[in-house]
């Protein structure tokens, strides 16, 4: 009891309290701030860190000192018959009054009171889904540079996924420059005005995150994966680099050989892509899609910085680009960091429009590449439609009917019964322009090609005529909307697709279209998809082979 | 957050004396039946999405191949789909994808998995389609044999493919030996030309049966229902016939061997550095993974940044480690164009030999920790994943704390653990085996140099001479 009537004498609980409805209001006025202004996301985490390593400290010195009107001096040493504690103690009565009153005035007052509305512009709240069907969580905003932001809260884990995309990819390239979509996709790592080269991945690895990129003939993907912990700090390092990336650098021959590297790994000691890279490139004649978006050799070794700069410009403006972030996250946070950090940067005059359309192919055309190769190949590409052609989506499920899986069409016939072939594989381009519908197989040694490709021709030319049955369709829409499904139980999945649809079709909410959209292709639709696309006229076939296998015939 | 919450929130931060951030993950709770003739299930019910995931494990896997038929256990669990109970192989695929589900067995060195995906409201079948695979399989003479020989073939394919993914196969046989852990888990062009299938049905027999299987699920479905219908399936399923093989803990590599694997006309070489590692259970798991994400486990990694970043030698570099029940390996793996072969492969021992003598900086150390930490719930986010999860699991012998306990061990790791545990596990430069798959003319001479040299050409039918 002699301890309790000290404390209280030395005014030690007063300054308990005192520092609680202290703390209570500047943890107010800290709230108050965070939503209206956008402050570091740790900003509230210090505030408390700083007040509880405050708290006992202000005990201990309420303890150890007393305030005399000499000034201050320790307690112990203060005659007792002098002492003021107790107007010392009616100030701090004062005080905690004060404070109550500001707090409850303040708290409960809010609205009646000025607030900060007049002097920050509030968050933007973003547009909600205009469709039913799409997760009423989701918003879309559009910045006044034009960068396309949509977001999707997901707080099933504490991460978040992020999407950047780029409308740069093999199709705006030219001879000269082919490959350079994608170097650039490795020149964004290499350092900024504020960031060293392997700074902007140290950085985000220290704080928990990962990233990846990938550049495609439409567009260049940036993807970082990370903890919700980091949400300020990608923010930072992304707008950094879409800002003030550094083009010229002593990194940009040492980063040639690793896009080379990249190549011969992929490409050139891979009988696969040797191929279909030369299939690419005989398809079209015209349209820019003909190039290897990892580029032809000489132009690897020849690009310039300056072909950089001006790419980065042009292509990597915000009215350009379009970001979906998914995770453990608030559509008003992320509204509020990308005002911060991405509003600042300046729209750009929109890139050149690809004028060039791939004029109608007038007959067959054939290729033989010549590799060393126990197993021969040969590839067949049709030309179709686009992203959002009205028979892309019939042509998907016609794929899946034809090769996608192990009851396809194809497997059973080509693989199972006849062991023709060792695999059969399809791939649909579905980009800006109209792209192609491929078919891959894989020979046995000493298969035949030309037996294969005959057989493949009687099949398709079966599918045109005869279509498909409603069990086969039935089988593919359920393949389909599985895969919609599992893409969706992700946070990265959710954000690939959102992106894929908003950047390709235009509109992020046309995904949520797919089930219904799949319930209204009839088997008719994938006939005609069928006898449009594969006509020989329309084909074009690569054969991959031991040189002198053609002779021996 | 209201703000009572908040102001409890600050007192009890009081408290404490400082801010702790729970980072790791905890497995959520299961239901976990041991049937009488050994069947395991696991079943949790997680109903964000539509779908069941689902996880069966058989112990066992390549390790129980007979020797000389490599690739035996791997073959018998494709056949596992090719035809099962009334279904012959062509309906039996169409059952599964009639209704977008997926369903596919595959062997690894220790187990064979049959994984899948399904709609909720095919559960029914999707039962039905597991127990006829794994208690009436087909077992069909003449889908064995097109399925064999397709496989040879297809070994012959990757052999004209991508060689990245064919090094660690050649790495492991040459380590490895005669030890099982040197089997090519889908068998080489020599070992599944003589696999019959007589020996295939004594196989299923003896290796595969109740005592060993475990069976996971997770996603949305009513857990006491589903237990049921599984007790029902698999009550009265019988035990394999031949115990599980014990398999020694292989030994650590003395000295230095390099195995040259020539591809003419390769425009780059493709090596493969290691030696004996660890195993699963091997107790300093956070500090290795630890030394492994600053090594060669991310991208910002000391083998990306030097080989790759900083020289421009590569495009990819890591450390890899494999983690069996007994000693698994450590290697190094990457690639280069043929005229810096030798310059590469020399920073790459350089860094090893970096490494073990000086570790990595407690500012590295604490950046690899949050990497680890960061990424790890996207890993366990899905039904799929957590029924994967807890198979495997279950298979080691292991309980819910290897992943429960598992973000407080990395977050507590200390610098010096982690520098002890990389000369415990990282080998030092003079004991190494090496392969190489490049352009052996070449490369022959230089590559000397590294140790004495055993060539076989790519077209040769195994992994090793």
């Amino acid at each position: 009891m002699a301890i309790f009537a000290e404390l209280r004498r030395r005014n030690v609980l007063k300054v308990a309290l005192l520092y609680a409805v202290a703390s209570w209001l500047i943890d107010w006025f800290v709230g108050a701030i965070q939503s209206e202004v956008t402050v570091p996301v740790w900003t509230e985490t210090f505030v408390y860190f700083v007040l509880a390593v405050g708290f006992p400290v202000a005990l201990l010195f309420a303890w150890t000192y007393e305030i005399t009107p000499a000034g201050l001096k320790k307690a112990a040493d203060v005659d007792q018959t002098q002492s003021i504690v107790f107007k010392t103690g009616q100030k701090l009565n004062a005080a905690v009054a004060v404070l109550l009153v500001l707090g409850v005035l303040a708290v409960f007052g809010q609205r009646l009171l000025p607030t900060f509305e007049f002097l920050v512009p509030g968050v933007p709240e973003g547009d909600a889904p205009m469709s039913s069907r799409v997760p009423a969580d989701i918003r879309s905003l559009t910045l006044d540079n034009g960068l396309r932001i949509i977001v999707w809260p997901d707080h099933d884990i504490p991460n978040v996924a992020m999407y950047n995309f780029v409308r740069a990819g093999g199709r705006n390239e030219y001879p000269g420059i082919t490959g350079l979509s994608h170097f650039f996709e490795h020149m964004m790592f290499l350092g900024t005005e504020n960031l060293a080269p392997g700074e902007f991945d140290s950085t985000m690895e220290a704080a928990g995150g990962a990233n990846n990129a990938y550049t495609s003939a439409d567009v260049t993907v940036y993807m970082d994966w990370f903890p919700r912990s980091a949400l300020e700090t990608i923010f930072e390092i992304e707008a950094d680099r879409f800002q003030n990336l550094v083009t010229v650098t002593d990194s940009f021959q040492s980063e040639r050989e690793v896009v080379y590297s990249e190549r011969r790994s992929r490409i050139d000691d891979n009988n696969f892509w040797k191929l279909a890279e030369q299939v690419q490139a005989t398809a079209f004649v015209a349209h820019p899609y003909q190039f290897t978006v990892i580029g032809w050799p000489s132009d690897i070794e020849a690009w310039t910085e300056e072909d950089l700069a001006r790419y980065y410009q042009t292509y990597y403006a915000p009215n350009n680009r379009t970001i979906v972030i998914t995770g453990d996250v608030t559509t008003g946070e992320i509204f509020a960091l990308a005002e911060k950090h991405f509003a600042p940067i300046p729209a750009q005059d929109p890139p050149p429009a690809i004028r060039t359309v791939e004029p109608e192919q007038l007959g067959e055309r054939r290729i033989v590449v010549e590799a060393s190769a126990q197993t021969p190949l040969l590839h067949m590409a049709f030309h179709a439609g686009s992203a959002s052609s009205a028979e892309t989506l019939p042509m998907r499920l016609l794929l899946n009917i034809l090769a996608g899986g192990e009851s396809a069409r194809l497997h059973r016939s080509l693989v199972e019964d006849e062991d023709l072939v060792l695999s059969v594989d399809t791939y649909q381009d579905e980009g800006f322009d109209p792209g192609l519908v491929f078919f891959f197989l894989t020979l046995p040694p000493g298969g035949d090609p030309d037996v294969v490709e005959a057989r493949m021709l009687e099949e398709l030319r079966r599918v045109a005529e005869d279509g498909v049955s409603e069990a086969e369709l039935a089988k593919a829409r359920n393949i389909i909307l599985a895969d919609f499904w599992r893409g969706l139980s992700t946070i990265n999945g959710k954000a690939a697709a959102i992106g894929q649809y908003e950047v390709f079709h235009g509109n992020y909410e046309s995904l949520f279209n797919l089930p219904d959209a799949l319930a209204a292709v009839t088997a008719d639709d994938l006939r005609n998809a069928a006898a449009e696309v594969f006509r020989r006229k329309n084909m074009t076939v690569g054969v991959l082979q031991e040189p002198g296998a053609e002779e021996v015939e | 957050m209201s703000q009572l919450h908040r102001l409890c929130l600050l007192f009890i931060c009081c408290f404490c004396g400082g801010l702790a951030f729970s980072q790791g993950v905890t497995l959520p709770d299961v239901h976990h039946v041991e049937l009488e003739n050994g069947v395991v299930f696991i079943l949790h019910e997680k109903r964000d999405v539509p779908l069941i995931g689902i996880e069966a494990i058989i112990r066992g896997g390549a390790v129980t191949d007979p020797a000389g038929k490599a690739g035996l256990s791997s073959l018998l669990a494709s056949l596992l789909e090719k035809g099962a109970g009334d279904r012959d192989a062509a309906t039996f695929a169409e059952a599964v994808d009639a209704v977008g589900g997926s369903l596919s067995a595959s062997a690894d060195l220790e187990a064979i998995t049959i994984s899948g995906e399904f709609l909720s409201r095919d559960a029914e079948l999707m039962i039905e389609l597991l127990t006829d695979m794994l208690q009436r399989p087909a077992l069909n003479a003449a889908e064995m044999k097109k399925l064999r020989d397709r496989r040879i073939n297809l070994i012959r394919a990757a052999k004209d493919s991508d060689p990245r993914p064919l090094v660690p196969v050649y790495g492991s046989a040459f380590l490895f030996g005669e030890h099982p852990y040197g089997t090519a888990v889908d068998g080489n062009e020599e070992s599944l030309a003589k696999i019959t299938h007589r020996d295939l049905s004594g196989y299923y027999s003896d290796f595969v049966g109740a005592d060993r299987l475990i069976i996971a699920l997770a996603g949305d479905f009513d857990a006491a229902a589903m237990a049921d219908s599984l007790t029902v399936a698999f009550g009265d399923w019988r035990p394999a016939e031949q115990p599980l093989p014990e398999v020694e803990a292989p030994a650590t590599q003395e000295a230095r061997r390099v195995l040259l694997v020539d591809k003419p006309g390769a425009t780059q070489s493709y090596f493969w550095i290691g030696n004996v590692g660890v195993s699963i259970n091997f107790p300093q798991r956070a500090e290795l993974d630890i030394a492994n994400t600053l090594f060669g486990g991310r991208f910002t990694s000391l083998l990306v940044d030097e080989l790759r970043t900083k020289a421009g030698l590569t495009y990819s570099a890591r450390s890899i480690l494999l983690r069996p029940a007994r000693a698994g390996s450590v290697a190094i793996v990457s690639y280069t164009k043929t005229d810096t072969t030798v310059v590469a492969i020399d920073l790459a021992l350089s860094l090893l030999a970096k490494i073990r003598e000086e570790g990595f900086s407690d500012d590295m150390i604490l950046s690899g920790k949050n990497y680890i930490l960061g990424q790890y719930p996207p890993q366990l986010e899905t039904a799929a994943q957590l029924a994967g999860q807890f198979a495997e699991l279950e298979a080691l012998g292991l309980d819910a704390s290897f992943i429960d306990d598992y973000g407080a061990a990395v977050a507590g790791a200390s610098g010096e653990d982690v520098r002890s545990v990389i000369t415990d596990v990282y080998p030092p430069v003079d004991n190494l085996v090496f392969v190489i798959l490049g352009d052996a003319e070449l490369i022959r001479e230089d590559v000397a140099k590294f140790g004495p040299i055993t060539e076989i050409a790519i077209t040769e039918p195994r992994f090793r001479p």
